[in-house]
């Protein structure tokens, strides 16, 4: 960590892989010293465009740089043991893109491993520090609401079909969108309502016909203080529908309610489209990798740790299951669902 | 060609509904409120005040001999409808009935065949199928635009209505038999499909005095594999707005639908008091009750059936079932 500086190596030079350069770039503490990818072409436009000082297609060179202090994984989820267990070994410092992964035992081993190097292992639960969700976490602790009894989160968009490989529409590479996407929910769920129990949940593959995973899953889960939430993941919306989040917790005092459309800012208007934005100078990932550089800079526990992945991973695992068996689940889950 | 009008009374304003059916049966020129039954003699006189009709009765079985009456609508507590309803049909009356039809299937199914054997019409008060926007929902749906229908998100959420919505006995329920109805009502409509098997949990009380739930969520799937939710919950804090929605969120393989009913307000703040919306959207009472005089004098087929109303209810005690049990429950259930 010369200088006071993090050396940052990004590896996955896809859509989440532009998202953290473009905060990266940003983060004074950071020093972009390589970005990876499998196709040099990807790596070696975020090297011209976000200014890495290097790139490539081998991993393993760049783990072996003493510049490197941390490692930001943005590469597909079915990827990520392998990568992250190869940094750890290497004593690097993890980020990983949520979810942790597809399988429980794999999320342990990853947490074992950065435990037992005594190193930062970091989930990319960006919602977390997200302004309109950490705001809602903010009123939910300080009482506004009371107690939680019902909650409501929907998370809504076309298929993402600009995914490498398309690797989304495989079950055992994403887990299909409740596994990538609604994790997203179920995990600021967690955080600001409690564990759950038991899930129960609904859907099935309806537009993208070929693929294994599913791309429409609803799911009702139970917390174990007795609060309910009903979270609602879509891949099966139109094409050009305006990326949409939707969030409501109902209280024993009061009632709190956001969107992202309605609360957006700034509105673009096109021919057939509509986008809208509500931009930060430090938005959510900003933020949450300054997070991260803090716990390194700083030595102290990574704000979204390994466990609080594996905790959201077996929720979004149950709801799955629950799809396929047609049955409530209950947590614990004893055995993996994804192979 | 000249008609005289529609005579109607009311029996029992128990519930909030039975307040804004009368105001329209006031208005319109096709019905006249000729007499009221209420089983509190207090609220009997308010009633009969606030509508200028002078005859009263606490007891229904006089009210159903007087002969101009040609129908009623029932809007007592819900677990009166059944007797209102057998008496009102023996005596040759039409009825509205508003929803739940009832709170058990024996009561409904009675209720209905009582209704067919002495040949008169019983609707169902499911207003929603008489919003405009409601039906402009269901025409696309039908013309193709979503194709097919994958999946329905339903809420009908709203204030805790008071009265005696908590009372076990005389609602039958809490939430899941109030606000399950409507909207489980809709997805039938909408799909031409039945529910076929309900999954239901729920939280812990909002009102924790209350004796009955004042929340839960419904997992459910129709025969031909609709996924459909339904959000029953009485969740709105009484400064809220409004009293509630209907919103039905409709994916389908090409498209996706919102309907949310009651969004047309004018948001009002006046000094001192929390903002309100006041609604300005399609009268659905008014087009429920003037759609159910054409059924009387074309002898037709009400949009909203005693049929309906009993597939409706039979989705909210699948829920309570499902509840009981921790279990998903298959329709048709047993009684």
């Amino acid at each position: 960590m010369g200088n006071g500086k993090i050396g940052v190596c990004l590896v996955g030079c896809g859509f989440i892989g532009s998202t953290h350069a473009e905060r990266w770039r940003q983060i004074p503490e950071a020093r972009l010293v390589a970005c990876v990818d499998l196709e040099k072409e990807r790596a070696k436009f975020f090297e011209e465009t976000y200014g890495f000082q290097e790139c490539g297609e081998e991993l393993d060179r760049f783990l072996s740089l003493d510049t490197v202090d941390v490692v930001d994984v943005c590469t597909p989820t079915y990827t990520h043991k392998d990568i992250v267990l190869k940094c750890l070994e290497q004593g690097k410092h993890v980020i990983v893109e949520k979810p942790i992964s597809l399988k429980l035992s794999d999320a342990r081993e990853m947490i074992r491993r950065a435990a037992d190097s005594r190193l930062k292992l970091m989930v990319a639960h960006v919602l977390r520090f997200w302004g309109e969700y950490v705001l809602a976490k903010r009123l939910i602790t300080e009482d506004a609401i009371g107690e939680p009894s019902v909650a409501r989160a929907y998370r809504q968009s076309a298929f993402p079909s600009w995914a490498w490989e398309n690797w989304h529409d495989y079950l055992n590479k994403g887990g299909g969108v409740f596994v990538d996407m609604s994790i997203h929910d179920v995990d600021f769920l967690r955080w600001s309502m409690g564990e759950i129990e038991e899930v129960y949940a609904q859907g099935g593959t309806y537009v993208r016909r070929n693929a294994s995973s599913h791309d429409y899953t609803h799911a009702l889960l139970k917390f174990k203080n007795g609060a309910i939430a009903y979270v609602e993941g879509s891949w099966i919306m139109p094409e050009d529908y305006p990326f949409t989040t939707f969030l409501e917790v109902a209280g024993t005092r009061g009632i709190l309610q956001v969107d992202n459309q309605s609360t957006a800012t700034v509105s673009l208007h096109r021919r057939g489209r509509v986008e809208r934005f509500t931009p930060f100078e430090k938005d959510g990932y900003y933020l949450e990798l300054q997070a991260f550089v803090q716990s390194v800079l700083n030595d102290t526990p990574p704000p979204v740790s390994g466990e609080e992945g594996l905790r959201s991973l077996e929720v979004v695992l149950a709801a799955l299951k629950s799809v396929l068996t047609g049955e409530p689940v209950k947590l614990p889950l004893e055995a993996d669902v994804v192979e | 060609m000249w008609l005289s009008k529609t005579r109607f009374a009311v029996l029992s304003f128990a519930h909030i509904h039975a307040w804004s059916y009368a105001r329209v049966l006031r208005e319109l020129p096709e019905t006249e409120l000729v007499a009221i039954y209420d089983d509190s003699s207090e609220r009997l006189r308010r009633a009969g005040e606030t509508y200028g009709v002078k005859k009263l009765y606490t007891d229904f079985e006089k009210l159903l001999q007087v002969e101009e009456i040609d129908a009623v609508v029932i809007a007592s507590e819900n677990s009166k409808h059944h007797a209102l309803a057998l008496a009102a049909a023996e005596a040759g009356k039409h009825m509205i009935v508003e929803k739940p039809i009832a709170t058990t299937l024996r009561d409904a199914d009675e209720m209905v065949l009582k209704a067919e054997r002495k040949g008169v019409k019983l609707q169902v008060a499911f207003v929603m199928r008489y919003h405009d926007s409601a039906v402009k929902a269901r025409e696309t749906i039908l013309s193709g635009a979503l194709g097919r229908v994958i999946a329905i998100t339903a809420t009908n959420h709203g204030k805790y209505p008071d009265l005696w919505f908590g009372d076990p006995v005389l609602a039958g329920g809490g939430a899941i038999m109030d606000h399950t109805v409507h909207v489980a009502d809709l997805t039938r409509w909408y799909t031409g499909d039945e529910f076929s098997r309900v999954f239901c949990r729920v939280g812990r009380n909002i009102r924790r005095e209350l004796k009955v739930e004042d929340n839960a969520i419904l997992m459910c799937e129709t025969r031909k594999g609709v996924k459909v939710s339904i959000d029953c919950s009485w969740s709105r804090p009484d400064t809220y707005p409004v009293w509630g929605d209907v919103y039905m969120g409709v994916f389908g393989e090409k498209g996706y639908l919102v309907l949310d009913a009651f969004k047309s307000n004018v948001s009002l703040v006046e000094s001192g008091s929390p903002m309100t919306y006041q609604y300005y959207g399609p009268d659905a009472d008014r087009n429920m009750i003037l759609d159910f005089v054409n059924v009387i004098r074309t002898d037709g087929v009400p949009r909203a059936s005693g049929h309906d109303g009993r597939q409706a209810l039979e989705v909210a005690l699948a829920a309570y079932e499902s509840y009981r049990s921790g279990k998903p429950v298959s329709l048709p259930i047993r009684y």
